[in-house]
């Protein structure tokens, strides 16, 4: 073994309470950053995965402008076709046609305005999350008939159940009245009260035939498996539209550029209290290597007159830091990794979060999420830091004079 | 004949018409609107909804009974013949055809578009609000070719169940309504109704054809000409109900 190296090693251990009291400071910030990182994360995935979820999928063909406008007759035309020929090219069943429109839902009693989806029912439950959340009766199921599915907070609102009548009245594609009577299938509830309060499924031939559709939809849902494929996935169908089609396909950031800014805005505010936490630990980190610096220097006097020059020593007191720091650092990643670990399996409920989680689409119990990355991350910014923080004591001994320095006790 | 006995018979005859005295503004507003609509009414007329990539041409026929009753049904197109809303007061129904249902609009759809026009349905349900729900002034009084136009304010009261912050409409003398503009609370312009074209019907004189066009969308208007009127005829009240929404008997 190198003898700085060794000396080092010795240095650290001649104060084992002091050196033990640091490294537990790293160890401690270390699990912390571990835990931490993991739970943002893992909660990051789950919004961006939660909110897709819902309606908007990863990926959306639409007509351009329609995204902004909304407009009725902003569609994607033979838009059945389009779904089937992409499901077949891609082989993948998470793709589904729809049909959107602004009507008026009646019961005996009540009306009120609404959103109308017309839906493909054998694809959609692949794409959204609506069809899974149906809690009374069934989701739809043939494409064509006089069938619809509403939110939870609707039926009551219009105070309506399963089997019950439900008039829609809105404008057709041509401008004309567009009118049905639905028979009502299913409540879904998302515990997402503006969606279950303002918005109603039905199988898209219907929902063509009531709207004068004419075949046409207003977008094109792709779901794929991970953020990142959706990424990959992006230009291939955007290729594999027909090339006289005016449409273009939108990711999830487009469509949802609420999510991103809430993760960014999330992000921005979670590294400024890592960033505390990282420097109270790097001034403990100062504070002993001082201390330590400081106690020897009599010793460093010493061993100077002898002629071993001041960079040597800083190099020396470095290599004590780095050994220390790496200590926490192995014992946080593990500590971090283990402690982190069991909440992956359990999953961690934070009591009188389930409100504020539900905005975010999050459920009650967060799962964190288990990478090297974020296992690693954190630690390695606090080494980095506790390394900053010797310099100082290490340059100090620049400043030694020998003879003065040996009569210090 | 001199000029004296003709204002005198012109009182006569037209006893609320505005003589040597200074109108006031309410009372120009209220006239404007009894002058359009009379006691009662009977109106054919198309409605055109404009897009800068289609165009819908509707005929209708409505009644008009004293300040609150409405009745419009659609005669063409085919496909939605039978169709129509009923207004009394501030509340609005409609009836589809196709559905065989009569559905009252709730009131937080009577700012939704009348039929897909540019009208919303408050447009066309309360008509009259404007006369006691507003307090107005005339802001400006100008001679063109030899009549009066009034541009009179109008701002809605504290309470008044009102999106609007201000509106103001260009009157005539002879109570036709030449502009009428809506201005939102912050006082931008909204949406305004020019009348394009004027004349005598019904045995008055009115805008034969009124254009809807709101500021942020210049491309897309509602026309809705006059075709026939006639007014002060005699209309039972059982023309405006419901029951009569659903099965016409005229």
């Amino acid at each position: 073994m190198n003898i700085v190296l060794r000396l080092a090693w010795r240095n650290l251990w001649r104060q084992k309470r002091r050196t033990w009291l640091t490294v537990g400071a790293m160890v401690f910030s270390n699990t912390l950053l571990v835990f931490m990182i993991s739970i943002q994360f893992g909660m990051y995935s789950l919004m961006i995965d939660n909110t897709l979820k819902v309606f908007t999928g990863h990926m959306q063909i639409q007509a351009p402008g329609y995204k902004d406008d909304q407009k009725m007759r902003q569609t994607v035309p033979a838009v059945v076709p389009l779904a089937s020929h992409l499901r077949e090219k891609f082989q993948m069943q998470t793709i589904a046609a729809r049909g959107w429109a602004f009507g008026l839902a009646s019961s005996e009693e009540r009306s009120y305005g609404i959103g109308i989806f017309g839906v493909e029912p054998e694809f959609e439950p692949q794409v959204s999350s609506i069809p899974g959340l149906v809690k009374q009766g069934r989701y739809l199921r043939e494409r064509d008939a006089s069938e619809i599915v509403i939110g939870a907070v609707l039926a009551r609102n219009l105070r309506v159940a399963i089997g019950d009548e439900l008039t829609l009245l809105g404008s057709g594609l041509d401008g004309s009245f567009a009118a049905a009577v639905v028979d009502i299938v299913g409540i879904f509830e998302s515990g997402i009260t503006d969606i279950d309060r303002n918005f109603a499924e039905m199988p898209l031939a219907s929902f063509q035939d009531m709207f004068a559709m004419q075949g046409a939809g207003h977008q094109v849902v792709v779901g794929a498996e991970t953020l990142d494929k959706a990424t990959l996935l992006q230009p291939e169908i955007a290729a594999a539209l027909p090339e006289a089609a005016d449409l273009v396909v939108l990711d999830w950031d487009a469509l949802q550029p609420g999510l991103k800014q809430a993760i960014q805005a999330d992000m921005s505010s979670a590294f400024f209290m890592y960033g505390i936490l990282v420097i109270l630990v790097a001034f403990s980190v100062l504070n002993t290597q001082l201390m330590s610096v400081l106690e020897r220097t009599h010793e460093f006097g010493i061993v100077m007159s002898l002629g071993l020059r001041a960079g040597r020593l800083g190099r020396l007191v470095m290599l004590e830091t780095a050994l220390m720091g790496m200590i926490g650092l192995v014992l946080g990643a593990i500590a971090g990794a283990i402690f982190t670990t069991w909440f992956t399996v359990n999953g961690l409920s934070i009591p009188g979060m389930e409100e504020m989680a539900a905005n975010f689409n999050l459920p009650a119990r967060i799962y964190p999420e288990v990478t090297p990355w974020t296992t690693v991350a954190g630690p390695i910014v606090v080494f980095l830091f506790t390394l900053l923080a010797a310099v100082y004591p290490a340059l100090r001994l620049h400043r030694l004079h020998p003879v003065e320095a040996m009569r210090t006790h | 004949m001199n000029k004296r006995l003709l204002l005198v018979l012109s009182l006569a005859v037209l006893p609320t018409s505005a003589a040597d005295i200074e109108p006031d503004a309410t009372r120009i507003v209220r006239e404007a609107i009894d002058h359009w609509r009379g006691l009662s009414s009977y109106t054919e007329m198309t409605m055109v909804i404009h897009r800068p990539d289609w165009e819908r041409s509707m005929t209708m026929r409505a009644w008009t009974k004293g300040q609150d009753q409405t009745l419009v049904r659609v005669v063409e197109p085919k496909k939605d013949r039978g169709s129509g809303t009923l207004t009394d007061a501030n509340s609005m129904w409609t009836f589809s055809p196709k559905v065989n249902r009569v559905i009252k609009i709730p009131s937080s759809m009577m700012g939704q578009g009348w039929m897909g026009s540019d009208f919303s349905n408050k447009d066309i349900a309360r008509a009259d609000d404007i006369v006691d729900q507003y307090d107005h002034t005339i802001l400006k009084r100008e001679e063109v070719d030899g009549i009066t136009v009034y541009e009179v304010q109008s701002i809605p009261h504290e309470d008044a169940a009102v999106v609007w912050g201000r509106e103001v409409l260009k009157i005539r003398d002879d109570y036709v309504v030449l502009e009428h503009a809506f201005f939102d609370q912050d006082g931008e312009l909204v949406k305004k109704l020019v009348s394009l074209e004027i004349g005598e019907m019904g045995g008055r004189t009115i805008a034969k054809r009124q254009r809807m066009v709101k500021t942020e969308e210049p491309n897309e208007w509602t026309e809705i000409s006059v075709n026939d009127v006639v007014y002060e005829i005699d209309l039972k009240d059982s023309l405006f109900t419901l029951s009569n929404l659903r099965n016409p008997r005229d």
